[in-house]
């Protein structure tokens, strides 16, 4: 039988890798406090990987660890003892765009997988079968590629094929832009990209010039990628909210196993896309999968970037006898808002929110401090974990 | 020490320098012009130059048999490098037992010694060293590293390649006809760009030459193969040229010639200043 396909999560701190193990991931992919992509993320340290490791290893899942910058000479100084120390918190695969680096660590320490970097834009076959005689176990493919063309390449390779599927885009080939390095002096290669392709430019006589691009989204075409043998499908997003993260890997969780379990219907993937639609903060498209990407993928004059409101609080505990639900609140919400809880197991739970506490349980009407923790009373006995987040579904005044 | 140049006008092929490199047309980006291996094999027997060619677009399946048959073309001409960024050409290369000499061209990521060391034992002879690094890093790759370098030291640099025809689909939105060249400036640097769209790719420049006249002579001292200057956006050309020809050739000790082009800008790129990258 063949393997089942892996969700790859972000995960930018232990919480993060935690929440979207739970919540469905088969693996992580995280950055250490040195060699990583996202230098300003707030990233793990040799500890918090040893943990994080811990956590997945004990749920048979698995942690990637990008090293993947592009390496200066300064930067190679102590590059060995780091790849010791991680290999040695138990992490499962590196992701690394650096060749020199992929030789040291497939010499040195053939049993922990590597990964070419999706830094290394890799567009065609021939290019990745210099690196399986490198020995690399799996390559990230370029968001550039189409449907033909990555099924082209597993056809003709023999390594493991990872692509993106979800998340932010760059403009440009990855690896092959330094405007950040020229209009901020942050180096795009070594972390600091400030994404200069977001901003926009001066054009003489004409309107501004802008470059950026709208999301990916492959929600529709999982059950395409399997079928064409893609080992792994990865979503963006290392610094993206807790909320997020359990947003979208659980909703592709639920359509992977639709999909293999048969259950994938019209009107579930309806449900699915409401669910990403709701966390995303830019317009979708499927980019180069479909066909060559043009101006309906990017963003000209006008483009505005949704803040959401809809995440309410995360869940803390859920007291089944007392039927009281603890959590954190990250937005305003009120008694008679109807609200939804989701949890880790994949459970949607709808409620009208009726009895709401602080957290001296005095009934109080409105939780309006974000971070302060509350109670609410809820009439099921479903077990609601920890890391269940609450969303709001329609505010009490629209429901009057 | 050797003085390539990039041309971006066919008619200075009779230029005083040690060699050109060509970028290969539909195969190339980040170039302004670009040669058929028609035009190339003509230079080739024309010109007693060293000729270098440029392939450094990211190759795509399609392309593969198509710079096969290329590679096994260039192999049989005089040629004396190919400029590559995608590693199917060495690959490639590899698998056909070529006899041609490589140039790791990777623009942004050729920045450290071990991994020039790692493509020298990979065959590759030469590397063109990223435009980001300071002058400290370029002498100590040149120091530590087997790899023959090359450093672009005149030009206005290339910044960026995407695979979006992002003039078009400007112009597209705008519901205007499109042209293939368009400048931007940055708002708040105030920097402009150059872009310049062919093959379905999109190629930034930055509009300001980089004036490293000041670093030839540190490269000379720890003899640096090869410098490169490029010809886009720079005017009297033949007279850089010759100039820089004659400054090499003469030791790097006449001072004029750095008084002289101090009209080329103050813009030292990187040379001078490194690039950060944690904001906190």
């Amino acid at each position: 039988m063949t393997k089942k396909i892996e969700l790859l999560s972000p995960a930018g701190d232990l919480e993060r890798l935690k929440v979207t193990l739970l919540y469905g991931a088969d693996a992580v992919y995280i950055g250490g406090k040195k060699y990583s992509l996202r230098a300003n993320s707030t990233n793990f340290s040799i500890d918090e990987i040893r943990q994080g490791c811990d956590f997945a290893h004990k749920l048979g899942k698995k942690v990637h660890l990008t090293l993947n910058i592009v390496f200066h000479n300064e930067d190679m100084e102590g590059v060995e003892e780091y790849i010791k120390e991680v290999v040695e918190a138990g992490i499962d695969a590196f992701i690394v765009s650096d060749p020199f680096i992929i030789s040291y660590i497939k010499k040195n320490y053939p049993n922990v997988e590597v990964h070419l970097s999706t830094q290394n834009s890799t567009t065609n076959y021939k290019a990745i079968e210099f690196f399986e005689n490198e020995g690399i176990d799996r390559v990230v493919l370029a968001r550039e590629l189409s449907k033909d063309e990555i099924s082209y390449i597993i056809k003709n390779t023999n390594v493991a094929i990872e692509v993106f599927i979800h998340g932010a885009m760059c403009t440009c080939f990855s690896g092959r832009c330094a405007l950040s390095n020229y209009v901020t002096n942050r180096d795009a290669n070594r972390g600091g990209c400030a994404q200069v392709c977001r901003f926009a430019f001066n054009v003489e006589n004409e309107k501004d010039f802008t470059m950026a691009t709208k999301d990916m989204n492959m929600s529709h075409y999982i059950g395409t990628l399997i079928d064409m043998g893609v080992t792994s499908m990865k979503v963006e997003g290392r610094m993206r909210s807790l909320y997020y993260l359990a947003t979208v890997i659980g909703t592709y969780r639920n359509i992977i196993d639709d999909y293999y379990n048969k259950t994938l219907t019209e009107d579930k993937m309806q449900i699915y896309e409401e669910r990403l639609s709701r966390v995303a903060n830019r317009e979708t498209s499927t980019h180069y999968f479909l066909k060559e990407a043009d101006y309906t993928d990017q963003y000209y004059t006008g483009r505005v970037e949704v803040s959401n409101q809809d995440y309410l609080g995360q869940v803390i505990s859920y007291d089944k006898e007392k039927r009281l639900l603890k959590f954190i609140e990250r937005n305003y919400f009120e008694v008679g808002d109807i609200i939804e809880v989701f949890t880790p197991s994949g459970n949607h739970l709808k409620f009208s929110l009726e009895k709401l506490y602080d957290d001296q349980m005095n009934s109080i009407p409105v939780a309006r401090h974000p971070d302060n923790i509350y109670y609410l009373e809820l009439d099921t006995l479903i077990d609601i974990e920890e890391y269940s987040m609450i969303k709001i579904i329609s505010r009490r005044k629209d429901n009057e | 020490m050797k003085l390539l140049v990039e041309l971006s006008n066919k008619n200075n092929l009779n230029l005083n320098c040690t060699g050109f490199i060509l970028p290969l047309k539909d195969y190339s980006v980040e170039s302004t012009i670009s040669f058929t291996i028609e035009e190339i094999e003509n230079i080739i027997n024309k010109y007693n130059k060293e000729i270098f060619i440029k392939i450094n677009k990211n190759l795509f399946n399609k392309d593969i048999s198509i710079i096969k048959d290329i590679l096994i073309k260039l192999d049989k001409l005089n040629v004396k490098g190919i400029f590559f960024y995608d590693l199917a050409i060495l690959q490639l290369v590899k698998e056909l037992n070529l006899d041609i000499d490589l140039i790791w061209n990777q623009t942004h990521m050729v920045n450290n010694y071990k991994t020039c060391n790692y493509y020298y034992s990979k065959g590759v002879k030469y590397a063109l060293l990223g435009k980001e690094l300071t002058l400290n890093e370029i002498k100590e790759i040149i120091k530590l590293s087997k790899i023959n370098c090359m450093v672009e030291v005149i030009s206005k640099p290339s910044v960026a390649v995407s695979h979006r025809r992002l003039i078009t689909n400007y112009f597209q939105a705008l519901g205007k006809n499109s042209t293939d060249k368009l400048q931007v400036m940055e708002k708040i640097s105030n920097l402009k760009f150059n872009l310049i769209e062919n093959n379905n790719d999109t190629s930034f420049f930055l509009d300001t030459i980089t004036n490293g006249t000041s670093i030839i002579k540190d490269l000379y001292v720890v003899n640096c193969p090869y410098i490169i200057i490029r010809e886009y956006g720079i005017g009297n050309f033949r007279e850089l040229i010759s100039d820089t020809m004659k400054y090499i050739s003469n030791g790097c000790i006449d001072n004029c010639y750095i008084k002289k082009y101090e009209k080329l800008g103050d813009s030292t790129n990187f040379f001078f200043k490194k690039t950060i990258y944690k904001v906190k």
